[in-house]
Formats: structure tokens, C-alpha cells, sequence
């Protein structure tokens, strides 16, 4: 479904991504993992249009995106969950997801956008008791959730996620990812960019590990999670946050 | 119905996507070669390549090859590319040129990945759980051994794992424990023909079903002729004995052609002398690279095996490209009973074994009663000869023994007077005799 060939993307002179190859089929939920500064979130950027310097190819259902801007791109059924959920806190619930389907409503699909708010009130209880609430009031977790929920308003085949773990507590991690094994199951394809390497493979198919730009590792979710270079690098907090017992 | 074949995605993958999933392994591999294996990083810096400049298979064409003295001279763990407490099982198998031998490592998941590709192989030469597996190969290809069983068990088959048995007794065992798959040589199953019949086994009294030739090329008539007798099915499959495996390459039911898990291995062939890729269907060198594996990466490995792609579709749908595979070799190695050897080799460890540089001597690969074997003839001067016959004979005898255990196959020694030797270097190298051997009945 989601197709890139050697993708290299600059931060003004400064090259973060160094020639990707990667691949989502459809229906599968893929994770991308790596630290910080591996150029995982430039990635996601690319993809969605947020970064227009790049080069290689990016196709989705066999189209090219170059050149694309972010709405023609979300038309094409590409979604992102940014980093940091980026929310309009003054905005309401309800408002921030109906922004989320705009391009629907350009379209005259008012009628689909009502039963797609039903699909989020039932994915997230929460945010239906709260969608008169301004969003900026929610906490970290109904954020994200809200985050997500806008991102499905547009009706989108593949979802990119960015980080959408962090600064959660565990249990609420959980309740996202929960949330993303079950859009997966109703048929979204995904791409999950994330730091917690651990949770990210125990719901992914499977993984890229990305360091400094560059593809080092890539498989089955489960043989990543069993792999030792994984283990030492990326799932090392995670272990003593077990042994902590708060896993 | 089609057996195991196209069990998967994976077998019957749609070519676009095989391609972009070999150029994502391609390209991993690349990088990690890159970052952990100083042997791979300082050959991509001296030819000023870019990792990253390797944007499609056909650009892989631009790296150097790695050769069979490479891996010896980076003995032991000079090209592993994971922490050696990573590593779980470590092969040696003898070196080709060299006296350091071969050594390769396994991570865990290398050893789970190499169960699955035995055990694909397997299913599509028909093995089932059902099966009892025997394993009869020489000591020079105890690793693979290893392999096909832990392949074999994964499918959950019964396997008698490799133990070194005389013939005799491996014949009992092949009877008395209803061994239906057999995994051995081609040599190997013809010297068993005979033993067989020699000692009045009807061959009907075996539940052999399964013949898997490895470790050399099998011709037709070799082929046709090992069914008649045996009244068996035979399947071939491809493997490289140093490193990493075997089973490589594989028939399937059509048989036409083996199967490369190109999924695991990419493959080229080239021309051996110029290095330049050939197209399909044009003989020449096969070339490998790893995709997956983690603690060896493979780069271009010349196999000095020939070979040619085979154009067209599997009739069974299997999408995994396919070789011939052709007899003889572009380098100067002789293949014994699966085993590579090269004339420098025996002649370093002969003259370890000696203690000193014999003035004549010659080698030859001899068949004898169907059975094949390294033969060493030596020039008797005044370091050799002992008047007690006693004293020589044993000598000879440890003599052979000793390389027999070094170089993993069978070698007998021939003293010879000195006279009868034509010119006292072995520059004809290693004369494959056994033609000669076989008109002489």
C-alpha cells in the first residue's frame, strides 16, 4: 500500500534521512522505531507533505505523493497523528474532530461525517461524555485519544502515527494501543512511529529499527522483540521499567 | 494438490513486492555491514562507495566481491557483525586455500531462520512429519547435518542425526529403523547402491522413499539411475558448506530447475572471468548475498559454483526465481563427495603432517568400488623410507588417517618410487581420476 524507495529528506543542509526503503502492505500495522534524532518523525513528514525536501519515491497505491501538498495527500487517504497531538485547546470535542473531516465537508458528505463521530464516540467513550469540553482540558491520554480520533475522521485507508505513547502512563499507553490493534482488526493499515520499541512490537506485524537515517534493521515484530541488538538498544528502559513493576 | 510449495505469501510473493522487500534486506544488510564488519567498511571507503548509493539490486553490481580467502583470512571472527555474546552456534568447516578454516556464526534467530529454510526445502521435496529422516554425509559437511536436522525436527519428521558409521552399519540402519528420507551425496548414494546389492539388501526391504542429493550436481542418468535402484523419488538441493548452509536452492515437484530463497539470498551469476552480471540464461558464476541474517552478512560471495536462470514461470506458481545448476566449477576447487578441496590445501597439510615439503607428489580424486576418495601418492626418498615394512606401513596409515580427518573425506596414501613421477611438482593440481577409474570397471 505504502511503497518508499531510497527516501532521503533534508533539515536545511542537514540530511536526517539517509536513503530509506521501507514498506506497509495493506492491512498490516508496521512500527518504526529508532532514539531520538534517527528520523523517525521526518519520515512520517515526508510521507504526509509536511516536508516537501526530499527525494527518492514515496508511493501510495502505486501513485507517487511527490509533490503533494498535505490535503491532496490526507484525499488520498493518508492521515498523520502528530507528535505532540498538536489539539486546538480553546476548540471543543466535537469541533476538533470536525476539523478533522473539512475536506469531507467541502465535499458535501455531512451526512458520513455524523456516522464517523458515532465511530469515535464508541472508540473512545470518553471523548463522547467530553465533546462539548474544550480539548485543552483534556488530560494527556484523552488527548491523544482525541488526536487519533481526528486523524480517523478523514476516512483515512493508511494512519500515521507519531509517538503517540509519549508522556502517557503506562496504563493509558495501553489503552492506546489497544485502541490501534482494534482499528487495525476493523481494516486500517498503520504506520507506528515509536520510542517504546517494546510496546510498538508486542501490537506491530513488523518493524524498521532506523538509526541515523538509515534502515540498520528490519522483520517480523516478534524476532525484533527477541533480538539482541533491539534488546540492548531500544528496550533497555523498558526493562527496568518492568523491573520497577510498572510495566 | 500442489505439496508445501506456495505454502505462504512468501513463496508465491508477487515480484514487485519480492523486489522492494530484497532491496529493504538488501540495503539493512548494507548498513550493518557497513557499521559492524572493518573488512566491509574499509573495502566500500578504499573504493569510495556510498552506502546509500545502492538504490536498487542492480546497483549491488557496483560492490566488490568476497571471495573464499577472504573468510579464511578473516579467521575466526573477523567478519561476524554482531557481539560475539550474540552469537549461539559457530560452524567451521575446513578453508579452501588456506590453512585457517572457515568459521561462521549464528545468532539465535539465524538458526531459526536457516530451521525454516531447511524445513521449506524439505517440504517441497515432499518430507512430512511423518517421515523418518537419515542423515549420511562426511565429516567435511557435519554442519549441514546439523542443519537438516534441526530443520527436520522443526517439521516435527523423526531424525537420525549424523553419526559417523561404517557403511555396514548405516545400511542397518536405513533398513531397521524405516528410514524414508534419505539426505546425502550423490556419490555417497551410489557407493550405498552398491554396498546394498552386495550384501543382498533388496531394496524393497527399505521404506526409503525420499533420496535429497546434496553437495554435488546430479546428472540425469545418475538420477534415473539412483530411482531405478532404489525405487525412490530424488530432489536436489543447493548449498555452500563453508558458509552458510545448506538448502539454499531447491527443486520443487515440477523439478524443473531449483528454487532460490531469494528471500534470504539474493542471487547474480556472473562471468567468472570479467565479473561483469550476465542475463538469464547465459551460464556463468553464482553470486550471493545475505538479506537477513544477522551475524554473517554475505556480500557478493563468489560460490564458484555454475549456474543460470531459468526463464519463465514455475508451472506450480512458485514465484522464487530458478537455477540450473551445472556441473563443474569456475575455479580450480574439486568437489569430493560434497566436500571442496583445492590441491594447495591438501599440499599445506600434508606438509604439516610430514613435518617437512615432500620432493614428489600428486593428488588425485579416485572411485573405487563406487566409492570416491582423495588419493595421495608420494615420491619415497630417504626421509620416507624405513626398512622395517612394519614401521611404514603404520605410518602410512596414520598418515591417512590424519589428513582424512583434516580435510573431512575420505584419503588413501600411495607411496610410489620416486622415478615414476613425471616432474616432482604437483602442477597438475588435483586430477579428478574417477572416469579412468570407472572404465576400469
Amino acid at each position: 500500500m505504502l511503497r518508499i524507495r531510497n527516501l532521503k529528506c533534508y533539515y536545511g543542509r542537514i540530511q536526517a534521512i539517509k536513503g530509506v526503503t521501507l514498506s506497509v502492505r495493506q492491512g498490516e500495522l508496521v512500527a518504526l522505531m529508532g532514539a531520538n534524532g534517527a528520523g523517525k518523525s521526518t519520515l512520517l513528514q515526508a510521507v504526509s507533505g509536511l516536508s516537501p525536501q526530499w527525494e527518492g519515491e514515496v508511493l501510495f497505491e502505486g501513485r507517487s505523493l511527490k509533490g503533494l501538498s498535505p490535503p491532496a495527500i490526507v484525499r488520498r487517504g493518508v492521515s498523520l497523528t502528530p507528535e505532540g497531538r498538536m489539539l486546538f485547546p480553546p476548540m471543543t470535542v466535537l469541533d476538533n474532530l470536525k476539523l478533522g473531516a473539512y475536506l469531507r465537508y467541502r465535499r458535501k458528505e455531512h451526512r458520513s461525517v455524523e456516522g464517523d463521530l458515532e465511530r469515535v464516540w464508541k472508540l473512545f467513550p470518553v471523548l463522547g461524555e467530553r465533546r462539548l469540553q474544550p480539548a485543552g482540558t483534556l488530560s494527556g491520554g484523552e488527548q491523544q485519544m482525541l488526536a487519533i480520533g481526528r486523524a480517523l475522521m478523514a476516512r483515512p485507508k493508511l494512519l500515521l502515527l507519531d509517538e503517540p505513547s509519549m508522556g502517557l502512563a503506562p496504563l493509558l499507553v495501553k489503552r492506546i494501543l489497544e485502541t490501534l490493534v482494534r482499528l487495525k482488526e476493523e481494516g486500517l493499515t498503520l504506520l507506528l512511529v515509536e520510542q517504546n520499541a517494546r510496546a510498538a512490537l508486542q501490537i506491530a506485524d513488523r518493524g524498521y529499527v532506523l538509526e541515523t537515517g538509515r534502515v540498520v534493521l528490519s522483520g517480523a515484530a516478534g524476532d525484533l522483540l527477541a533480538d539482541q541488538d533491539v534488546k540492548r538498544a531500544y528496550l533497555g528502559k523498558d526493562y527496568r521499567e518492568f523491573a520497577e513493576g510498572r510495566g | 494438490m500442489s505439496m508445501a510449495l506456495c505454502r505462504g505469501d512468501v513463496e508465491c510473493m508477487d515480484p514487485e513486492e519480492r523486489t522492494q522487500r530484497q532491496l529493504e534486506g538488501l540495503q539493512s544488510t548494507l548498513n550493518r555491514a557497513f557499521k559492524n564488519v572493518p573488512f566491509y567498511r574499509n573495502r566500500f571507503q578504499e573504493r569510495g562507495i556510498d552506502v546509500a548509493s545502492i538504490e536498487s539490486l542492480e546497483d549491488l553490481a557496483r560492490l566488490p566481491f568476497t571471495e573464499r580467502r577472504h573468510l579464511s583470512d578473516h579467521y575466526p571472527y573477523g567478519l561476524f557483525a554482531v557481539p560475539l555474546r550474540d552469537i549461539v552456534r559457530i560452524h567451521t568447516a575446513p578453508g579452501s586455500t588456506a590453512l585457517n578454516p572457515t568459521v561462521s556464526g549464528y545468532t539465535r534467530g539465524d538458526l531459526a531462520l536457516w530451521k525454516e529454510m531447511v524445513a521449506r526445502a524439505l517440504g517441497a521435496s515432499g518430507v512430512t512429519a511423518s517421515d523418518i529422516l537419515q542423515i549420511h554425509l562426511d565429516t567435511g559437511l557435519a554442519n549441514w547435518a546439523r542443519d537438516y536436522k534441526d530443520g527436520a525436527e522443526s517439521m516435527e519428521a523423526g531424525v537420525v542425526p549424523l553419526t559417523f558409521l561404517p557403511l555396514e552399519k548405516q545400511l542397518m540402519v536405513l533398513r531397521d529403523y524405516k528410514t524414508s528420507v534419505l539426505i546425502t551425496t550423490p556419490s555417497a548414494a551410489l557407493q550405498l547402491v552398491r554396498v546394498l546389492f552386495e550384501s543382498e539388501v533388496n531394496p524393497n526391504a527399505l521404506n526409503l522413499e525420499t533420496l535429497v542429493l546434496v553437495g554435488e550436481t546430479a546428472d540425469d542418468k545418475t538420477r534415473a539411475y539412483l530411482e531405478e535402484r532404489l525405487h525412490v523419488k530424488t530432489w536436489v538441493h543447493y548449498g555452500l558448506s563453508e558458509v552458510p548452509g545448506p538448502a539454499l536452492a531447491f527443486e520443487c515437484e515440477s523439478k524443473q530447475g531449483l528454487h532460490v530463497s531469494e528471500d534470504h539470498f539474493y542471487p547474480e551469476i556472473v562471468n567468472p572471468l570479467t565479473g561483469d552480471p550476465l542475463g538469464e540464461g547465459e551460464e556463468g558464476e553464482l553470486i550471493l548475498t545475505s538479506l537477513t541474517t544477522r551475524a554473517f552478512p554475505l556480500l557478493r560471495f563468489r560460490t564458484g559454483d555454475r549456474a543460470r536462470f531459468l526463464p519463465g514461470a514455475c508451472p506450480h506458481g512458485c514465484t522464487l526465481r530458478r537455477l540450473a545448476w551445472l556441473p563443474g566449477r569456475t575455479d580450480r576447487l574439486v568437489v569430493l563427495r560434497g566436500v571442496k578441496l583445492h590441491h594447495r590445501q591438501v599440499l599445506t597439510l600434508l606438509e604439516r603432517a610430514l613435518g617437512f615439503e615432500p620432493s614428489h607428489c600428486r593428488f588425485s580424486i579416485r572411485r573405487r568400488r563406487g566409492a570416491d576418495f582423495l588419493e595421495v601418492r608420494l615420491g619415497v626418498d630417504d626421509r620416507i623410507f624405513s626398512d622395517e615394512i612394519k614401521g611404514l606401513e603404520r605410518w602410512v596409515r596414520d598418515l591417512g588417517v590424519e589428513l582424512t580427518q583434516e580435510l573431512g573425506v575420505p584419503v588413501a596414501i600411495q607411496l610410489q618410487e620416486k622415478a615414476s613421477f613425471a616432474s616432482p611438482e604437483g602442477e597438475a593440481g588435483l586430477e579428478d581420476r574417477r572416469g579412468e577409474d570407472e572404465e576400469a570397471g
